[in-house]
C-alpha cells in the first residue's frame, strides 16, 4: 500500500542515483560529497540561552552546519568551533548566511545558559542547541552520529565521547557535505570556506528542493 | 473454557485440514500490530529504549524475523508429534531467526554502525551464521504448515520458481554470495552504504536473502534429482566460496592504509583501538569465520551423502557367497 514511508523510500532511491546524474557539470568538492545518501536536516531542539523552539524551519534559506559536541570537551569541540569561526571570518560577508548549530550531547550536564555562554565565545553565526535525551537521540540515528555519555565511578571520572565530523547542509536543507574534522592542527580552512561559498551562492535547483523533503 | 477454545480455533493455533474452513489469521495479524505499535514506541522514545528493542525500527526486518518464527511455531504446534522436527531443528531454526533479528533491529546495530570489526560481525552474523542454522533446520515442511494459505500459493508461483532454479546453481550462488560480500566491501560503497539508510537497509537484506538462499542450496539434505543440483556440485562450491573470502580478508588485515573513513567520520565506540587496528581486526573476522563456515558446511554436505547412501540401500555393499552354503554379510561388522 502506497504510504508516506514507501513514497519517500521511492524518491530517495531515485534520488540516490541523482548525483551520478548531474556530476558532468560539477567541479569537485574539497570535502565529501554526501548529497543524496544523508537525510535533510529535521532536529527540534531548544536554543540557548533563551530556550526557544528551535527547528529546522529556523534555518531554512540559510547554509547550516550541524556539529555535535558538549562545552566540558578539552579539547576537540573549541578547536573545531574555534578553526570554524576562522572560516566564518575568512568568508567575509557572505558568512551572514551561514549558521553553525552546536547540538550538545550532554544535556545533563550544559544547561541553556551555561550553553550561550559558551557558544558566544566564538562568534554571533555559532547556535548553541540543547535537546531532550529522546530528541538528540532521533537525531543522532538520524544522522549515524556516535556519542556516550558516562556517569563518574568504576575509578574513572565523567566521560564523554563524540563524532568530530561536521555535516553541511544547504538553504533548502538537503544535505550536502560531511567536512572530516576540522580539529586537527592544520585544516582545510580555505577549502571549507570555498565549499561554504559555493553553496551559498548555489541556484537551488528543482532537485535539491525535492531532495530536501527525503 | 469454553472463550478460551473459541479464541484459540480463531487464532489459527489449532490443527486445520483440508476440509475445514480456514480461520482468519488472527496470530499473524496481531504481530502485524504489534509492530506498528514498536515502531510508533521506537519514534517516540528512542533514548530509552531497552537493549532487546528495535534501535532504527523497520517493519520489514521486524515482520520479516518474526512471522517466519510465528508460522514454524504454529507449523510445531499443528503437525502431528511423529512427523516434528527433531529438538535440535527446532532450536537451529530459532537460533537462526534470533540471531538474524539481534542483528538486523537490536541495541547491537548502533554497536556494528561505529566499529569496523563489529560491523564484520554483523554481516557474518547475517549473512554466514543466521541463515546457515535455518537451513540446517530445513524448516519447509513446518513452515508451509503453518503459513497463511494465500501466502504459499504466491511462494509456489512460477516468477518464484524460476528466480530459485537460476539463483540456486553453483556458478550462480556461489559467484553472488562472494560478489556481494566484495561489494560492499569496496571503500566508497561501504561509505555510502554506511550512510545512507536506504543503502544500509539494501545492503543488510541482500547478504540476509543472499545468505538464506547459498545455505538452502548448500545444506539441501536431498540427491541430486529433487534438488537443484548434485551432492559433488555442492561441495565444490562450498569449497570454492572459501578462497576469494581469504584473499579479501588477508587483503584488509595486512593494508597498510586505513580504507574505510565512515568509521573516523561519524565516531568510533572505542576511540582508543585506532582505525588501523580497527580495520586488522575486521579483517580477520572476514577471513577465518567464513573459511570455518565453509568446512562445517562441507563435513555437513560429506554427512548428507551418508545419509542418502544410507537410504537407498547400504553403499553397494553387497553380500559375499562362500562355498558352503555361507553368507558373508557386511552388516556384521558395519552394523548397518
Amino acid at each position: 500500500m502506497p504510504d508516506a514511508l514507501s513514497r519517500r523510500r521511492l524518491l530517495a532511491t531515485t534520488l540516490a542515483a541523482a548525483p551520478l546524474a548531474d556530476c558532468g557539470n560539477s567541479r569537485p568538492w574539497h570535502d565529501i560529497d554526501v548529497s543524496g545518501a544523508l537525510p535533510a536536516l529535521d532536529l527540534t531542539m531548544r536554543r540557548a540561552p533563551g530556550g526557544a523552539v528551535f527547528t529546522q524551519a529556523d534555518v531554512r534559506g540559510k547554509v547550516a552546519l550541524l556539529y555535535f559536541g558538549y562545552t566540558y570537551c578539552p579539547d576537540v569541540c573549541p578547536l573545531t568551533l574555534q578553526h570554524l569561526a576562522m572560516v566564518l571570518a575568512r568568508m567575509g560577508p557572505v558568512s551572514a548566511d551561514v549558521r553553525v548549530l552546536f547540538v550538545t550531547v550532554d544535556p545533563n550536564r550544559d544547561t541553556l545558559a551555561e550553553l550561550g555562554r559558551y557558544v558566544a565565545l566564538f562568534g554571533p553565526g555559532i547556535i548553541g542547541l540543547r535537546g531532550t535525551p529522546d530528541g538528540l537521540g532521533r537525531l543522532a540515528r538520524r544522522y549515524r552520529v556516535a556519542y556516550s555519555v558516562t556517569p563518574p565511578g568504576g575509578g574513572h571520572g565523567y566521560e564523554v565521547t563524540h563524532s568530530s565530523a561536521i555535516y553541511a547542509f544547504d538553504r533548502t536543507g538537503a544535505a550536502r557535505l560531511l567536512i572530516p574534522s576540522m580539529a586537527s592542527s592544520a585544516p582545510d580552512i580555505a577549502g571549507v570556506a570555498a565549499d561554504l561559498g559555493r553553496l551559498v551562492h548555489e541556484r537551488p535547483s528543482l532537485l535539491r528542493r525535492v531532495e530536501a523533503l527525503v | 473454557m469454553r472463550v478460551g477454545r473459541a479464541l484459540f480455533a480463531v487464532s489459527g493455533f489449532g490443527a486445520s485440514g483440508p476440509g475445514r474452513r480456514r480461520p482468519w489469521d488472527v496470530a499473524s495479524w496481531l504481530l502485524v500490530a504489534g509492530g506498528l505499535l514498536v515502531w510508533w514506541l521506537c519514534a517516540r522514545f528512542p533514548a530509552e529504549l531497552p537493549p532487546f528493542a528495535p534501535w532504527e525500527f523497520s517493519l520489514v526486518e521486524f515482520l520479516g524475523t518474526l512471522l517466519p518464527a510465528l508460522w514454524y511455531v504454529r507449523g510445531l504446534l499443528r503437525a502431528p508429534a511423529a512427523e516434528r522436527p527433531g529438538r535440535a531443528r527446532q532450536v537451529a531454526f530459532l537460533g537462526g531467526v534470533g540471531i538474524i533479528y539481534a542483528v538486523l533491529q537490536t541495541h547491537f546495530v548502533y554497536l556494528a554502525q561505529h566499529m569496523f570489526f563489529l560491523n564484520r560481525l554483523q554481516h557474518l552474523a547475517m549473512h554466514h551464521l543466521g541463515p546457515f542454522l535455518v537451513a540446517l533446520s530445513w524448516p519447509a515442511e513446518t513452515m508451509l504448515l503453518g503459513m497463511p494459505g494465500g501466502l504459499r500459493r504466491h511462494l509456489e508461483a512460477a516468477p518464484v520458481r524460476i528466480f530459485l532454479r537460476v539463483v540456486q546453481t553453483p556458478l550462480v550462488g556461489g559467484v553472488l554470495f562472494v560478489g556481494l560480500i566484495a561489494l560492499w566491501l569496496q571503500p566508497t560503497i561501504h561509505f555510502h552504504a554506511m550512510i545512507s539508510p536506504l543503502l544500509y537497509d539494501v545492503m543488510n537484506w541482500s547478504m540476509v536473502l543472499d545468505g538464506l538462499l547459498f545455505w538452502f542450496f548448500a545444506l539441501d539434505p536431498r540427491p541430486s534429482l529433487p534438488a537443484p543440483s548434485s551432492f559433488v556440485a555442492r561441495l565444490a562450491t562450498v569449497l570454492l566460496v572459501m578462497f576469494p573470502q581469504i584473499l579479501m580478508g588477508a587483503r584488509i588485515t595486512f593494508g597498510t592504509h586505513p580504507l574505510y573513513s565512515y568509521y573516523d567520520l561519524c565516531g568510533r565506540l572505542f576511540p582508543q583501538i585506532s582505525a588501523l587496528h580497527d580495520q586488522h581486526l575486521g579483517g580477520l573476522i572476514v577471513w577465518i569465520p567464513s573459511s570455518m563456515m565453509s568446512s562445517v558446511a562441507l563435513m555437513l554436505i560429506m554427512n548428507n551423502i551418508r545419509l542418502h547412501e544410507d537410504r537407498s540401500g547400504g553403499g553397494g555393499q553387497r553380500d559375499i557367497l562362500a562355498p558352503g552354503g555361507t553368507v558373508i554379510s557386511s552388516s556384521s561388522w558395519t552394523g548397518r
